[in-house]
Formats: structure tokens, C-alpha cells, sequence
């Protein structure tokens, strides 16, 4: 599997677990879990076949090809599903008086690639199926955490 | 897809024992509650410990379960995943295929320290609900119980479903239990009642939810043929089927339209010898309730997007309930919304009950045939046709 080169060797695995305590990190997403260090989206993508995929996975699910690299994407896509928790997990900075937004966003690159995060800087009246959205990042627990900002140049 | 049906008709469940279900904290394990419903369900065949020599469960692990029975030997057994039709599938095709004859099914719920405060400082608890002190992620995510309500919230987008469409389901299940001793939750609701209640996740509510409970059920899974000399009618697999597609991670589905659910319909029609139409009584699964109005549409009872219309059409306003057609119930043990977290076997219990004519004052007159759709859309669409001949 491809590896993606930039500044991982600076961060052993063991440094990456506890930067994001309690995340399922694993062999295969690991790369995903390094981009977000540089503040980079990474998803899966097969270097022959060139479909997307998510979550990542050991081999291409369309063509087997082994050779899969986590691959920086826009993060421009449309809102595809959401939820307002009145009530969730303890996480720094999350206050659920105000119902905390979570979003399915279905990304620009491909059809029913999705990647899942927060609305951040956005009243909850505002956040809406359909509506655009871009990438941006804000920090939990010291380290970069991916969220969506509205941007609203809907179509 | 594969039309083989080798075992059809073959396997039958003998019979179907509850402890009922509470939404409190019992002083009881998961190995107490299934111990009491397998006592009660072997005794109830008319077998003995010695004639049972398979054991399939949810909870506790089968080793527990054998030696808290004392079963003296067993030949095959396994800890499938829930929900409960993996068990009743697993079980009946060890029996077909001879591992065993005479297959112990079982489910115990327990309320674990995630479920509820209550069970939060119960310290027996604690130690029973294994991760309980492991970091967390964040709540950034849709998988597990989330992803039901994010799908709710595209399911009011694609086709203008309601919160009110999502009522009548809690509104009949509870309506249903009042009937079922068994049930958690018997007080019947209004729409009020439900629209009043607790917001948890937007757009779902309390009532939108199957409560935490404590509880078990047990079944005698055998042959057909056996099952004819034991106590209660035989019940027969007429089907079974664990359906799933490829996007089967919470938010990568690809459509109300395109998840497990659909892989069960087509299968069941294809190897079952009954549908819809001859059905006495119908069984969705209602975990969370958009799961029992995207079953009631995948089955095609009624068009896409329609399963909340297609309530109201057939509400029975006199009881407050539905019967499809006047007929045909839905969930009459009141579902798990009432009876709390089964995982489908209090479902497959109240069908065999049906099926045996021992369903009480629930029970639906002279009732054949009955289909049981659970789970819901990701990676535990289930099917299981049962009937008796």
C-alpha cells in the first residue's frame, strides 16, 4: 500500500494514538489519521482503478487492486444528511444546550463518497440538507479536527 | 441469486419462553435472565437437559449458558450477532445439516452502563459493560444508533416524511402492548404524547426509540419431524435470510432504497412459499421507528415515501392501532419499542406464539402464517417466514 509521504515519519504510531484518543485507528486507516495532523483530508483512493472509497480499506473494493494511497480531497460537497444531538458523548468544547450538529456531507469527488463531521460557526436553523459546504479545522484535544463551514453559494 | 431452499419447511421452532422484559435495573446477569426463559421453554416442549445438543445465544457465551444449565453435552453451538434472526437461521441450518437435533436459541438484555444513569452507578454493571473506561471518540460520527436518525432526517427530505408518520408507529406498538404482560412499557400514547417527548437526536425522539431493558427469551429450534411429537404445534421455517450490500457502513448506504432491506424482500419472495397478501400478522422490526416504515415500504405494502399514509389508511381509530386490511396487525406484542431492546426476539417469540394460538388476548384468530422483517438497513436486515401447516 501506498504510502504518503510528507512528515510521517515524525509521528510514530504510538504519538498518532494518543493524538486522537479513542479514535478506532487501525493499520488501514492510520494515513487517514496523519493527514488530519497536516490539517489534510484524506480519503482513499485506488492508484489504478481511481474510484474513491470510505472508510479506508486494505484493497480497492472495485478492482482488488492493492495499491490504494490516502489522497487529499477538496472537501467541497453538499449536506446529505444531519442530526442534531440534544444528548451525546463528553468531548471538550461540545456543549449539547445547544443542540450539537453532525453532518453527512457527500463529498465533490465522486457520487456516495461521504465523510461525516460537525457544522462549525453556523446556528442550527441555518444548517439544512442540500446546502453547500467546505472544509475547515478546528482543534480538539490539541489536535486538528476536520469540520464543515456552510458557504452559502447554494445550487 | 441462488434459489436453493434445501431447508424449507425442514426445521421448526417447538416453542417460545419470555420472562418478560422491565425497564429497571433487575439484581440479575444475562446468564439469570436467558437461564430462566431456557428452563422455562425446555420445560414447556416437554425435553429434558439431555435432549438439548445445541446452543445458540446472543448473551451470555454459550459456555456459560451450558454449564449454568448443566446441559451434559453439546455438539454444536455458536454466539452469532444479533439480531435474533442470525440465531434462528445458524440454529436451524446446524439442525438441517445435522451438528445437532435439538437446538437451544436464546436472548438476554441487560441494561448496561451505557444505557441509562442508573445502570452508570450500578458497579456490577460497570464491570459487565466491557469499555466502559476506554477513551471515546467524538460524537462526529453517524455510525451505530445515530445512523437511524440520520437517515430519518433524509427520509423527511426525500419524501416529506413527518414526525407524525414516525408517531403512529410508537403510538401503535404501545397501543399493542397494553396487551402483552411481557412488554416494558404498556401505558398507551397520543400523538401529543409522542411530539411532547424528549427530543435525543433531531428529528428522533424518546418515543422513536426502543427503551433499555432487562429481560430474556429461549426457543427450541428442531426438526420438523420431531417437533411433531413434542407439547405445542410446530412452528416451520418457511425462510431465512441475513441480507446486505456492499455500502453497508451507516453513512456510506446508498439509499432507502438501496440497503439490506431490499436483498431480504427479493430473497424471501424468491424462497418462501407465501407473501404479504397471505400473512396473519406482520412483524417490522422497530429499533428506532423510520426502520418499521422503510420495512413497511421495501415489503411493498405501499409505495416509497407512503408507509405513514399508508398507517393512516389503515388505522383502526375504535382500538388505535393498525390492521392492515382490518386484518392483519402490526407488532402485536407492541414491538421493541414497547418490549425494549429484543434484538427481533421478542418478535420471533410473539409470531410463534401466534402461530400456536397461545397468544392470550392478543392472539390474532386462527394465525397460519406470519413474516418477521428485523433489523434495520446497514449490516442487519434480517427475514424469517414461519407458519404452521
Amino acid at each position: 500500500m501506498a504510502i504518503v509521504e510528507n512528515n510521517d515519519a515524525e509521528v510514530s504510531n504510538d504519538e498518532l494514538v494518543q493524538r486522537f484518543p479513542g479514535e478506532p485507528i487501525t493499520h488501514d486507516n492510520a494515513a487517514h489519521y496523519r493527514g488530519r495532523l497536516r490539517r489534510q483530508l484524506l480519503i482513499n483512493r485506488c492508484d489504478d482503478c481511481k474510484v474513491w472509497h470510505a472508510p479506508p480499506k486494505p484493497v480497492c473494493p472495485d478492482c482488488w487492486s492493492s495499491s490504494v494511497t490516502a489522497t487529499p480531497v477538496s472537501g467541497d460537497g453538499t449536506i446529505f444528511m444531519m442530526v442534531l444531538l440534544h444528548q451525546g458523548p463528553p468531548a471538550p468544547g461540545v456543549d449539547y444546550s445547544t443542540p450539537y450538529p453532525v453532518v453527512t456531507v457527500e463529498l465533490d469527488e465522486q457520487v456516495g463518497l461521504r465523510f461525516t463531521a460537525t457544522v462549525a460557526d453556523a446556528i442550527n436553523d441555518q444548517i439544512e440538507i442540500g446546502k453547500r459546504v467546505r472544509l475547515d479545522w478546528r482543534e480538539r484535544s490539541g489536535s486538528p479536527m476536520p469540520v464543515f463551514v456552510l458557504t452559502g453559494e447554494d445550487r | 441469486m441462488s434459489v436453493r431452499r434445501g431447508m424449507k419447511d425442514q426445521v421448526a421452532i417447538a416453542g417460545a419462553s419470555t420472562t418478560g422484559f422491565v425497564a429497571h435495573n433487575l439484581e440479575r446477569t444475562h446468564a439469570s435472565l436467558a437461564a430462566q426463559a431456557c428452563i422455562d421453554v425446555i420445560r414447556k416442549c416437554g425435553l429434558t437437559a439431555a435432549d438439548v445438543d445445541g446452543l445458540c445465544g446472543s448473551w451470555p457465551n454459550v459456555e456459560i449458558l451450558q454449564s449454568a444449565l448443566g446441559l451434559p453435552a453439546i455438539t454444536w453451538s455458536g454466539n452469532p450477532v444479533i439480531p435474533l434472526v442470525d440465531h434462528f437461521a445458524t440454529a436451524a441450518a446446524a439442525v438441517h445439516a445435522g451438528l445437532c437435533e435439538v437446538a437451544l436459541v436464546y436472548h438476554a438484555a441487560y441494561r448496561s452502563a451505557w444505557n441509562t444513569s442508573s445502570s452508570l452507578k450500578d458497579p456490577f454493571r460497570r464491570i459487565a459493560t466491557p469499555g466502559l473506561t476506554d477513551p471515546h471518540p467524538g460524537p462526529e460520527t453517524v455510525a451505530g444508533a445515530v445512523g437511524y436518525t440520520a437517515w430519518a432526517s433524509r427520509y423527511m427530505y426525500e419524501y416529506g416524511m413527518t414526525s407524525e408518520d414516525f408517531g403512529l408507529v410508537a403510538i401503535n406498538g404501545r397501543t399493542n402492548a397494553a396487551r402483552n404482560p411481557a412488554a416494558a412499557k404498556r401505558d398507551p400514547i397520543t400523538m401529543d404524547d409522542y411530539l411532547d417527548s424528549r427530543m435525543i437526536r433531531w428529528p428522533l425522539r424518546l418515543l422513536d426509540m426502543d427503551v433499555p431493558v432487562d429481560g430474556g427469551d429461549a426457543f427450541i429450534i428442531t426438526t420438523a419431524e420431531r417437533a411433531r411429537d413434542l407439547a405445542l404445534p410446530a412452528v416451520l421455517i418457511n425462510a431465512a435470510v441475513l441480507g446486505q450490500v456492499r455500502h453497508n457502513e451507516e453513512d456510506q448506504t446508498e439509499s432507502l432504497r438501496h440497503h439490506g432491506q431490499q436483498v431480504v424482500i427479493d430473497t424471501l419472495k424468491r424462497k418462501g412459499d407465501f407473501w404479504i397478501d397471505d400473512i396473519d400478522v406482520y412483524f417490522p422490526y422497530d429499533g428506532f421507528t423510520p426502520i418499521t416504515l422503510n420495512w413497511i415500504e421495501n415489503a411493498g405494502w405501499c409505495k416509497p415515501g407512503e408507509a405513514g399514509d399508508f398507517l393512516r389508511e389503515h388505522w383502526d381509530a375504535a382500538s388505535g392501532r393498525a390492521l392492515i386490511n382490518g386484518r392483519i396487525p402490526i407488532n402485536p406484542h407492541g414491538g421493541s419499542l414497547s418490549e425494549g431492546a429484543t434484538q427481533a426476539s421478542g418478535h420471533v417469540r410473539e409470531a410463534v406464539h401466534q402461530l400456536q394460538g397461545v397468544a392470550g388476548d392478543r392472539q390474532v384468530p386462527d394465525a397460519r402464517r406470519a413474516l418477521i422483517t428485523a433489523g434495520g438497513f446497514f449490516f442487519n436486515a434480517q427475514g424469517l417466514m414461519l407458519h404452521r401447516t
